[in-house]
């Protein structure tokens, strides 16, 4: 076991720093520059050599990428250019935008994908299974910007039940910030409950041909309790991986719902500094979402091997 | 266990179902729903997050919508017929050489509550003429001194008469802040406005309450609130719900939809002609085959202007152009066979593109692709060119590359694009042909007339010399006006006072009430 979680440790490490690396250049490589982006199309190019300069932005690049990861290592996710505020403030602004949108969201997907999907897996053959397995490939297909536009149109313009975007903090109203997101969470649950769906009805196909499926039905259990109490809990392995990368990938990946609901969320935060060239609020907050994602993904191995001794026994 | 399942699974739905309605009939709680019962109350949309609201070091418009006239204040102020009035210089004298100006400076305070002193006059007219933004920094090139003669007293010197100088105290040149909290003009700006900016956050929104210190009157509304929606679709929906009161600047993409979908019935439509944008063609005149004045006359005689106005759907909201300027500037012409030096003739263009020397090389035509306001004309100017059978290599770009590669490049990285501003003539100017811009025009017959006009001693002499001035871009094609576009936005019929901005790109609280 303890090989087993060094190598996965090690691993980890290793992802991190090519991680840095590769956001560090590809920001580099898109080209432009955040001073000529900040002093606009009037600017002579003496006026974006000094500002490059006194953002620090004209030294070697080796000299600037330590300097950055340096400073991560201290905490110090460094300053935005644009506003001279702490990216580290910049972040804790948005997370409660975009943690508890990405949680919601998937909160809603699993509610309905695990017993839509293991009722499909039950009904598999049937034309009630063919017909769920159908309407979550109809779900997969439907893009998430239109389910949104749907949403704010049907509930928030036709019916005024629900602000069509915005945000409210939560500091100023609890009941504001969940009105502000329950459009935006239903809208991403929705679609990813599709996906989860089908994921959740081919892992439960799966198990339910298993040995020990037909065991505990032999030992004199329904189909119904064999399935519920030894089956799923073995499906839910891989779903707990897809979950895992899922939960990760949406902290910073809905930007489309964000942009939509109009919610200052990280996501959008993320865009509007890449177009801007803010070079180091890019690097520091997509590293920090790296990061994040690198440990979901690590506790996943680890939980895998906990859950499954031939996982740290083989690899 | 059957029963259990079915009692989970029903507890799951019903307190979901619970979460739904309590949030649907939960209070706003701090939004903005049914602002029109509020009657202290506004709701703006804005499209663009400002990113920033640092004017000194930044000159984007959706910056400049909000802080000038609500927050900060310049020296003076232009009134809608562009004439002098009192704003921060309660007063002021103009020695008879126009080389001299003593302003005197109101009793007035900041929005802290800090009074307004000389010595913070003097910073602010100083930051601004060390400014990186050229057109911010140009009204101050006749500038000797700008001192401190009293203790509310400022005195500027110039080196010869400048025209431009006392214009640019009326505009974003001579906005004045208080020297003490200059460090805070990125996230919360200070100033002597009707308004104080209580907070920005990014991406979200921009809100104001009535300055208790103004030294002026009092305005009706107490609080305003500028909500960015990025998403056109998304800002629709918001005024159709009520949750906003208006959306003064809509791009010219969602124009059509402002008819189409009935905007315009449900709410005060408004378009304001004498500040919005020109859009027009430019060409690198630094680079072969663009620096030949043929080639671009025969260019400039395929773009149908027309076909503009009809692609948005809009005739309302623009206007054919060929000269460049707006319709507050004396030299405006809207188009004409008399006005236009190079009317649309497709035959003519395609004749005169041989007789240029065209051999079919490939043009590079770059656009923005970030910025619909100019992608979709970009779209049109492509195929109207290729129908005179210029072969065109398109290459769109985002707004950072394209700054780099185009604003900054020296040369310039382009051969012909779109683009759209105010129609600041002066930025045509070239002081110093070794450093020419992407948009500067070395014709020392240019150049001329321009010193000349700045030097002006009327404002008759002025716009005269300024109207030559724009004749000879227009004559030499080094830019081809296409559309006088106007502001267009909507308000909420019941909102009154709206009151164009006729100079800076401006919205103003203060004159709005229900």
């Amino acid at each position: 076991m303890l090989v087993f979680l060094a190598r996965r440790f090690a691993f980890f490490v290793l992802a991190l720093v090519v991680s840095s690396v590769l956001i560090f250049s590809l920001i580099r490589i898109a080209g432009g520059n955040v001073a000529a982006v900040m002093l606009g199309k009037g600017a002579s190019p003496q006026a974006i050599d000094e500002l490059m300069a006194e953002l620090g932005l004209d030294r070697p690049l080796p000299v600037q990428y330590f300097d950055w990861v340096a400073g991560m290592l201290r905490g110090d996710l460094g300053t935005s250019f644009r506003t001279g505020e702490p990216v580290t403030d910049l972040l804790v602004d948005r997370l409660p935008v975009s943690v508890p949108l990405a949680l919601a969201g998937l909160a809603l997907a699993l509610l309905v994908a695990v017993p839509v999907g293991t009722y499909a897996a039950t009904k598999a053959g049937t034309p009630t299974g063919a017909f769920v397995a159908t309407l979550s490939q109809v779900g997969i297909a439907i893009p998430v910007f239109w389910a949104g536009v749907l949403l704010s149109l049907f509930f928030g313009v036709k019916l005024g039940w629900l602000p069509t975007g915005g945000w409210t903090p939560w500091t100023v109203s609890v009941t504001g910030a969940i009105r502000s997101l329950v459009l935006p969470m239903v809208a991403l649950g929705m679609v990813m409950a599709a996906t989860l769906t089908r994921y959740t009805r081919t892992a439960v196909l799966d198990v339910m041909n298993e040995d020990y499926v037909r065991t505990a039905r032999a030992s004199g259990m329904t189909k119904r309790a064999a399935l519920f109490r030894v089956g799923v809990r073995n499906a839910s392995l891989p779903l707990v991986t897809v979950v895992g990368l899922l939960a990760a990938e949406l902290i910073g990946g809905t930007v489309i719902i964000e942009e939509v609901f109009s919610l200052p969320g990280l996501a959008r935060m993320i865009l509007s500094a890449v177009s801007a060239r803010e070079v180091i609020v890019v690097q520091s907050t997509v590293m920090v979402i790296v990061a994040f994602v690198l440990v979901v993904n690590l506790v996943v191995d680890i939980l895998y091997g906990v859950l499954d001794p031939r996982v740290r026994v083989t690899r | 266990m059957r029963r259990h399942w079915m009692l989970r699974g029903g507890l799951a739905a019903a307190l979901s179902a619970a979460l739904l309605v309590t949030a649907a009939c939960g209070g706003d709680g701090g939004d903005s729903s049914g602002t029109a019962a509020r009657k202290d109350k506004l709701v703006l949309i804005a499209q663009q997050d400002p990113g920033t609201l640092d004017y000194v070091k930044n000159n984007l418009t959706a910056l400049i919508l909000w802080l000038p006239g609500n927050v900060v204040e310049p020296l003076i102020k232009l009134d809608q017929d562009g004439r002098p009035q009192p704003g921060i210089a309660e007063s002021w004298e103009i020695s008879e050489d126009q080389k001299t100006y003593t302003f005197t400076i109101r009793d007035a305070r900041f929005s802290n509550g800090a009074p307004v002193t000389a010595n913070d006059v003097v910073y602010s007219l100083k930051t601004m003429q060390n400014s990186p933004i050229a057109t911010y920094k140009a009204p101050y090139e006749a500038v000797e001194s700008i001192e401190a003669t009293g203790d509310r007293t400022v005195t500027v010197r110039l080196s010869r008469p400048s025209q431009s100088f006392f214009r640019g105290m009326g505009g974003m040149s001579g906005l004045i802040q208080p020297e003490a909290e200059a460090g805070t003009i990125a996230t919360k700006p200070i100033g002597t406005g009707p308004y104080v900016l209580d907070q920005y956050v990014t991406d979200s929104k921009l809100t104001f309450s009535a300055n208790p210190n103004y030294w002026g009157e009092q305005p009706s509304i107490k609080e305003v609130e500028v909500r960015i929606i990025p998403d056109g679709t998304a800002a629709l929906n918001a005024l159709r719900a009520g949750e906003a009161d208006g959306w003064p600047v809509i791009t010219i993409d969602m124009w059509e939809r402002l008819t189409t979908q009935g905007f315009d019935k449900d709410f005060k439509l408004i378009t304001y002609p004498q500040v919005g944008e020109m859009l027009y063609v430019t060409f690198n005149t630094t680079k072969a085959p663009y620096n030949n004045p043929a080639l671009r006359r025969a260019l400039a005689k395929a773009f149908d202007r027309q076909q503009f106005i009809d692609a948005f759907n809009a005739p309302w909201g623009a206007k054919a152009t060929c000269g460049y300027g707006l319709s507050n500037t004396s030299w405006y012409s809207e188009e004409s066979p008399e006005t236009c030096p190079m009317p649309f003739d497709t035959n003519a263009a395609a004749a005169e593109l041989k007789a240029a020397g065209y051999n079919g090389e490939p043009l590079e035509f770059t656009s923005l692709s970030d910025v619909p306001d100019l992608s979709l004309p970009a779209d049109l100017l492509i195929a109207q060119l290729q129908g005179v059978g210029a072969k065109i290599e398109r290459n769109a770009l985002e707004l950072a590359r394209y700054s780099q590669l185009i604003f900054q490049g020296r040369p310039p990285q382009f051969g012909i694009t779109v683009m759209s501003d105010p129609a600041p003539i002066t930025q045509f100017a070239c002081p110093d042909p070794s450093k020419m811009g992407w948009t500067t025009y070395c014709s020392q017959e240019m150049t001329d007339l321009m010193n000349r006009a700045d030097a002006a001693t009327s404002t008759e002499e002025y716009d005269a010399l300024m109207k030559q001035a724009s004749d000879v871009l227009k004559r030499d094609a080094v830019i081809v006006p296409l559309l006088a576009k106007s502001g267009v936005g909507l308000l909420n019929p019941k909102l009154q006072g709206w009151q164009e901005p006729r100079i800076l790109v401006d919205i103003q609280f203060a004159n709005l009430h229900w």
